[in-house]
């Protein structure tokens, strides 16, 4: 027997000796990995890579990063116009080396290489407008031209009419005014008017650098934040609003550290606390500690393996699974409490590690269901608990039994108490059926007042100010951030303006249907249009010439050649400036158009006409997100069905019928609870209540199996399992504070639905240990 | 000492009898609708002749400005508060809306402004030499400070007397516009029936 102990020792060491070269690995891994790794912290990446539909994916990337780094920027100096606050505003953005292209007023050089263009490919550059009046032939326009001609107002000359004598850069810039939003040009500035008679000036510009980290977004917010107070200071009337994604990344992840700073430091206190009190001796907490730490060590590095990146969130939600990890070490060592006088801390190992492990299985096989979900955010939760898990979980059986030598043996704490609640579950019918049947009343009527809500937006608790200031801007330049667009794609530069073209009756006619309000297309033609617009500007010539001769206006012979703008002349061209952000060539030649649209009224009609063309993609995010939501909001009660189905199956099958379905009671009621405290809580059901769900599942489970363990004793397990309560309670449950409504709802359903669990967890008790729990 | 009171009181009167914009601005103002035809002449530069036309004007302070040429070829302009129009023969109708751009509306109510001498707009906009040229006549020159008249026109001069006779615009580039003013009507004081379909768009 001591032979066979000794050598069991032995194998035993060099486990633990595998694990720690296992750990220097992950170490060394996480070291190498860490500087390269990025944090991600925008809500919207925890959503499914693919959101444009089928639009190519590098047109798709090129254009969400490109949106991502817009800066916008209006400046007021007050109720009379005055640029000196814009341009200060635009000096000091200048000089920030995180940002880049920073634009205010178009100056006179580039006014006049803005006309100089439009003079020079004129031909290229029919509007819409004067295109229909030369389809009409020469008649139309001519009687046009001599419009302006006539009107005292309009401001024609001699020289104009000389060079131009069709007049086709005045009638592309008028279509253009026409198109221009709300705001209007003064002095070179795009100057907007507000209801109180304010003037506000618009500026823009870009961050730079691709990825743009949490450090780095943090710094700028700061520091345009500084720069704010110093306008001010220098204007006292001035005031400045702010549109860019870095605002709301940023402001995520402020919240996101304030979780983790804050609730975090309040977890470990009160963990700590509670160890110390149970066990009344320091290497305990050291030991929960230092599993907890390699669970977190290894999630990361082992997700930061797999997907090169880790997001905020999981890092939140994950470093709280983890936190559960510290069950492990509690169940080992409240064993060695109170049994360490008469076993050796192998044999404590050899009566716990059934139930460890079969603990450990369910969660992790619980969390790994959501790796098919396809949402990246939510994967990466699922790698990082699992991996977590396991490594925390093989700390405790390769090391712990080396580790607890000498771990003082105290009789179990509050040891009255927790046989009397033990007796109650076996002997008192009102405790052992009446618990139950009273969770279930509860559970019933909070499912049936159940609200469901899928909205993204309700998971995100968006700050007042930065959304009233949107609001502002989107109702001041007529431009909203609102993430509606058709994304025209194709092949070539040509074949994407072609298909462009298609749209734009198709726009026309859904405007003029009220379907949408507005919607901004790039001026500029496919070359095969302005070949066609040029074949109408050579039929059209001498008609109109002959019917201005007869008015008495003699006119130069028009220029009448091929003036081809394509996509590569015309953005580098400073009159696209502006539109650049609308149109992406990649290397390849493939192309990819964005079509903002406002004022949208039925998105679902809108995605039926993109349907019908070619390359054209409607795309709606917020409806997109909303849609995928919900779909795997349902997938995922679809796979909870299966779990809890699956583990009635295999406890009946080890238990037999009755004590099987028996089992599987607090899991049910510990899930109904959790929903029922979520309806009772005013929280609507959505996908991470869902998820929440799932992890009670997985955790109820540890504590029905360290019950029914039966080599285990009962009054050791409750010992444990109201520590591990408590524990997870300390760390799951302070999410219910967080301030992101996501994370706050997750919180309440898995505190709520946990403690259900332990509530009735008793019920699994297997009745040969009933003389002896009632000892 | 009588001399001194002489020539005080001549002064005085002279002052008062002299007309100043502001008096323009109340004439004008007690005018709700004007009526009146116009010849127009533009001579631009580079062009051998000037070009003639005419028609029919109607200024009505509730409504707006309409502005009918019939010769040489039809073509109407109307602009009110929220709309500004133009009807060019057979041609549908151009409307422009105020929300849908401002920055064309900054004119048309700089348009207004001219022909009802609106102080305030005139101001905002210009530097203005105002001359009392007797027998209750009066001038005013106008010249642009804000982009982009100042692009457009050197001065724009005004003349009338209890009405509006005359209007010059100087363009930058030496061409040059006369509008003048004639049969004018001031009743009735209200828009007739088909007056009011006018600006009905």
């Amino acid at each position: 027997m001591k032979s066979s102990s000794a050598s069991l020792s032995d194998v035993h060491r060099r486990l633990a000796w595998g694990w720690l070269a296992i750990v220097t690995l992950l170490v060394v891994l996480l070291a190498t990995l860490l500087p390269r790794a990025r944090l991600d912290s925008s809500v919207l990446s925890l959503l499914p890579a693919s959101s444009l539909g089928n639009v190519p994916p590098q047109i798709e990337n090129g254009f969400l990063q490109r949106l991502d780094r817009q800066m916008m920027w209006m400046v007021s100096p007050g109720n009379t116009p005055d640029t000196a606050a814009a341009q200060w505003w635009q000096s000091q953005l200048q000089q920030q080396p995180f940002l880049q292209d920073v634009q205010g007023p178009m100056d006179a050089s580039s006014q006049q290489e803005w006309g100089k263009f439009y003079f020079e490919n004129r031909n290229g550059l029919v509007d819409n407008q004067t295109r229909s009046r030369l389809q009409n032939g020469g008649e139309a326009q001519a009687q046009w031209v001599l419009s302006q001609l006539y009107s005292a107002f309009s401001g024609v000359s001699g020289k104009e009419l000389a060079h131009d004598p069709l007049m086709l850069v005045r009638g592309s810039q008028l279509a253009l005014q026409q198109t221009a939003s709300q705001m209007r040009l003064q002095n070179g500035w795009l100057v907007a008017r507000d209801k109180q008679g304010r003037y506000w000036y618009l500026l823009h510009g870009e961050l730079t650098g691709s990825s743009f980290d949490m450090q780095q977004g943090r710094a700028a917010v700061e520091q345009l934040r500084a720069l704010e107070q110093n306008l001010k200071q220098q204007f006292p009337q001035a005031q400045v609003m702010s549109r860019g994604t870095l605002f709301y990344s940023d402001y995520a992840s402020q919240q996101a550290k304030h979780d983790v700073s804050t609730l975090g430091l309040a977890t470990v206190i009160g963990v700590l606390l509670l160890v110390l009190l149970v066990f009344r001796s320091v290497r305990p907490l050291l030991l929960c500690a230092t599993s907890v730490a390699i669970g977190a060590l290894a999630g990361t590095a082992i997700t930061l393996l797999c997907f090169g990146e880790l997001h905020l969130m999981t890092l939140v939600m994950s470093m709280s699974i983890v936190g559960v990890s510290a069950d492990y070490t509690l169940y080992y060592l409240t064993e060695r409490m109170v049994h360490g006088a008469q076993n050796s801390p192998i044999a404590s190992l050899r009566k716990v590690l059934p139930a460890l492990l079969l603990a450990l299985a369910t969660t992790a096989i619980a969390y790994l269901i959501m790796i098919f979900a396809p949402f990246p955010g939510i994967r990466q939760l699922a790698v990082f608990a699992a991996s977590g898990l396991i490594a925390s979980c093989l700390t405790v059986v390769c090391w712990y039994p080396f580790a607890v030598r000498g771990l003082p043996v105290r009789p179990v704490p509050c040891s009255t108490l927790l046989k009397g609640w033990l007796n109650a579950w076996q002997n008192n019918k009102a405790v052992r059926f009446g618990i139950p049947l009273a969770l279930l009343v509860i559970s019933l009527v909070g499912i049936a007042s159940l609200k469901v809500n899928d909205d993204i937006a309700s998971f995100q608790a968006l700050p007042q100010d930065l959304v009233r200031e949107e609001q502002a801007i989107t109702a001041l330049t007529g431009q909203g951030m609102d993430q509606k667009w058709f994304v025209v794609y194709g092949d070539t530069a040509e074949q994407t303006l072609q298909r462009l073209e298609k749209l734009a009756p198709v726009l026309a006619g859904a405007q003029k249907s009220q379907l949408i309000d507005s919607y901004r297309l790039i001026p500029l033609a496919s070359l095969e249009q302005q070949q066609a617009d040029l074949q109408l500007l050579r039929e059209a010539a001498p008609i109109l010439q002959k019917r201005l001769a007869e008015s008495g206006v003699t006119i130069t012979a028009p220029n009448l050649q091929q003036m081809p703008v394509t996509p590569e002349l015309w953005q580098k061209s400073v009159i696209s400036s502006g539109w650049r952000l609308l149109w992406l060539s990649l290397p390849d030649g493939k192309s990819g158009a964005l079509v903002p649209v406002s004022g949208v009224r039925d998105s679902a009609a809108l995605a039926t006409l993109a349907a019908k063309l070619p390359g054209v993609s409607w795309v709606d995010r917020k409806v997109m997100f909303n849609e995928l939501f919900s779909h795997f909001r349902s997938l995922l009660a679809g796979l909870l069905v299966i779990a809890v189905a699956a583990i009635a199956l295999s406890y009946v099958l080890r238990l037999g019928l009755k004590r099987g379905l028996l089992n599987v009671v607090p899991s049910l009621l510990s899930l109904g609870g959790g929903l029922a405290a979520l309806a009772f809580s005013g929280h609507a059901l959505n996908l991470f209540s869902l998820l929440a769900l799932v992890l009670v599942l997985g955790i109820g489970i540890n504590y029905t199996l360290f019950f029914s363990n039966p080599r285990g004793t009962p009054l050791t397990s409750l010992l444990a399992i109201s520590v591990a309560l408590l524990t997870t309670l300390f760390t799951l449950g302070m999410l219910v504070f967080s301030q992101t409504q996501a994370i706050a709802s997750f919180g309440i359903v898995l505190s709520c639905g946990i403690f259900c669990a332990f509530l009735t967890a008793p019920l699994a008790l297997p009745p040969s240990t009933q003389g002896e729990g009632a000892r | 000492m009588n001399k001194i009171l002489l020539m005080a009181l001549l002064f005085i009167s002279y002052t008062a009898s002299a007309i100043t914009l502001d008096d323009v601005q109340r004439s004008f103002a007690s005018q709700p609708i004007v009526r009146a035809k116009f010849q127009q002449e533009r001579q631009i530069s580079g062009m051998a002749q000037p070009l003639h036309s005419s028609g029919e004007v109607l200024i009505a302070k509730s409504k707006g400005l309409w502005w009918q040429q019939q010769h040489p070829f039809p073509m109407t302009l109307v602009l009110d508060d929220s709309h500004m129009v133009q009807v060019m023969g057979s041609q549908a109708p151009q409307i422009i809306t105020a929300d849908s751009n401002p920055q064309m509306f900054q004119f048309n109510h700089l348009l207004r402004a001219l022909f009802q001498a609106d102080r305030k707009v005139l101001d905002e906009n210009f530097s203005h030499v105002f001359t009392d040229q007797g027998n209750g006549k009066w001038q005013l020159v106008l010249t642009p400070t804000t982009t982009p008249l100042d692009k457009l026109f050197s001065t724009i001069t005004l003349q009338g007397d209890k009405v509006l006779n005359r209007i010059e615009l100087n363009d930058l580039q030496g061409d040059f516009t006369e509008i003048s003013f004639s049969n004018h009507r001031l009743d009735p004081r209200k828009l007739t029936h088909e007056e009011q379909q006018r600006f009905a768009f």
